[in-house]
């Protein structure tokens, strides 16, 4: 047996690849995990996969973890307390923004072409929005025209909204703040008017977001409340 | 998609990686600050549960701190490498889950016997050196739409064979050759660089 010969590193690299795809069963996987720990050969099949795919994760939005991570990161490594890691606002992160540019991607590689096939067949030049929570599946959908006054708001997904508080939809413009288009009902239907056609109300504005508000909406005009979905303008022709 | 941008954050990630191994504690929060939300949201893609994604996140970082040295430039860019810690991590929890609760249900993956013998590491390095994002993306525009699907939801859900079977409504032996035909077809994408950059 020698993997010189070319049914064996074929062998080796279409499982080191269902190794780093993940789709190995527990059991191969922990099979081939004992060959990579005395096999160096194997080792690298797998390292190559691993750094070979990883790079399809870019297209995942961030979400900014609870700040008890770093803490307890921190406490484990018996590290400096440091002006906190973690003290940028959600909107401004660098990785939502990283994220989200690359959402479309994301969301066309995960819904297939199903999405995007009808719509290509229309005229009207679309902005369509797919707002997405911690688990990255789609909640709520907006789309308008272009030259349409308003968005249209609709639930894909179930929506879950304690009774005195409200969502409220945010366009996040590069490099500014968030700017306030509206509430969403518990419904997770709404039709929001625009002050100007949606190709111009959202431009400058790569992706939106909701957060969860007091009931009637921010207080401040800035989000108070935590982020609970994002997604990423797309413009579909 | 591949911004100058992105490329700057890159450099300077691999720069704070490399200030990392020498201990450098300002630099390996800065790290975390940087990348802790995507890889947060890679672990959460995966584990589903905001609890585990956190531990996952706690140990991938424990483990960066140990192991900043073990990175090297010329193989990934520095994104790649950490996400490829924090998926391995989620992989291992998922399937050692899976191992702990369920009676095994063999679902006959065909690697039941294997017996590879020790050689030397094969050198791929300047492959993946240019491999990154762009055109990984590409080149999975290229797969067909099942062999896409299948990838897809292996990729960001971390279902195995079995799950993907279930969850597409498609035989065992289908899904299982649209993984390894796909995974096949990226590989070969890849080395061709046949992708529009």
């Amino acid at each position: 047996m020698n993997l010189s010969r070319p049914d064996r590193a074929a062998r080796l690299d279409a499982l080191a690849a269902q190794y780093a795809l993940g789709t190995l069963s527990p059991a191969a996987r922990r099979r081939l995990e004992r060959l990579a720990r005395a096999d160096a050969t194997v080792a690298a099949a797998i390292n190559e996969w691993n750094l070979r795919l990883a790079p399809l994760a870019v297209g995942i939005p961030g979400i900014v973890p609870s700040p008890r991570v770093w803490e307890a990161i921190r406490q484990r490594l018996g590290l400096e307390r440091m002006p906190s890691a973690s003290s940028t606002p959600w909107w401004s992160s660098v990785s939502l923004w990283r994220g989200l540019a690359l959402a479309g991607f994301a969301l066309a590689f995960a819904l297939g072409v199903t999405l995007l096939a009808p719509v290509a067949e229309r005229p009207d030049e679309r902005i369509v929005v797919v707002l997405a929570g911690q688990d990255a599946k789609p909640v709520l959908l907006v789309s308008a025209d272009r030259g349409g006054r308003f968005l249209t708001v609709k639930a894909v997904g179930p929506l879950t909204v304690p009774a005195d508080r409200s969502l409220e939809l945010w366009a996040l413009p590069t490099g500014q703040d968030p700017r306030s288009l509206g509430l969403v009902s518990a419904s997770g239907i709404a039709r929001i008017p625009l002050p100007s056609p949606a190709g111009i109300a959202l431009q400058g504005s790569p992706a939106l977001a909701i957060s969860l508000e007091p009931a009637g909406g921010s207080p401040t005009g800035k989000p108070t409340g935590p982020v609970l979905y994002t997604g990423g303008v797309n413009n579909l022709y | 998609m591949a911004s100058p941008q992105s490329l700057d954050g890159n450099a300077a990630l691999a720069d704070l990686l490399a200030r990392t191994a020498l201990a450098d504690q300002r630099a390996f929060a800065e790290i975390y600050r940087r990348t802790s939300s995507h890889l947060y949201a890679v672990a959460l893609r995966i584990l589903g549960e905001p609890a585990a994604a956190e531990e996952v996140l706690q140990e991938a970082f424990v483990s960066v701190w140990h192991h900043a040295g073990g990175y090297t430039a010329a193989k990934s860019q520095p994104q790649t490498w950490l996400t490829s810690i924090v998926r391995n991590r989620c992989l291992d929890r998922l399937r050692r889950r899976a191992l702990d609760t369920v009676t095994l249900t063999r679902d006959n993956d065909e690697e039941t016997e294997i017996d590879l013998p020790a050689e030397g590491p094969s050198a791929v390095d300047l492959l993946i050196a240019g491999a990154e994002a762009h055109s990984v993306r590409a080149c999975v525009e290229t797969l067909e739409g099942g062999q896409k699907q299948a990838i897809a939801l292996a990729f960001f859900q971390g279902l195995t064979h079995a799950e993907l079977s279930r969850q597409l409504g498609e035989p065992l032996g289908t899904v299982k050759s649209w993984v390894r035909r796909g995974l096949e077809r990226l590989k070969e994408c890849l080395e061709r660089g046949g992708y529009a950059r």
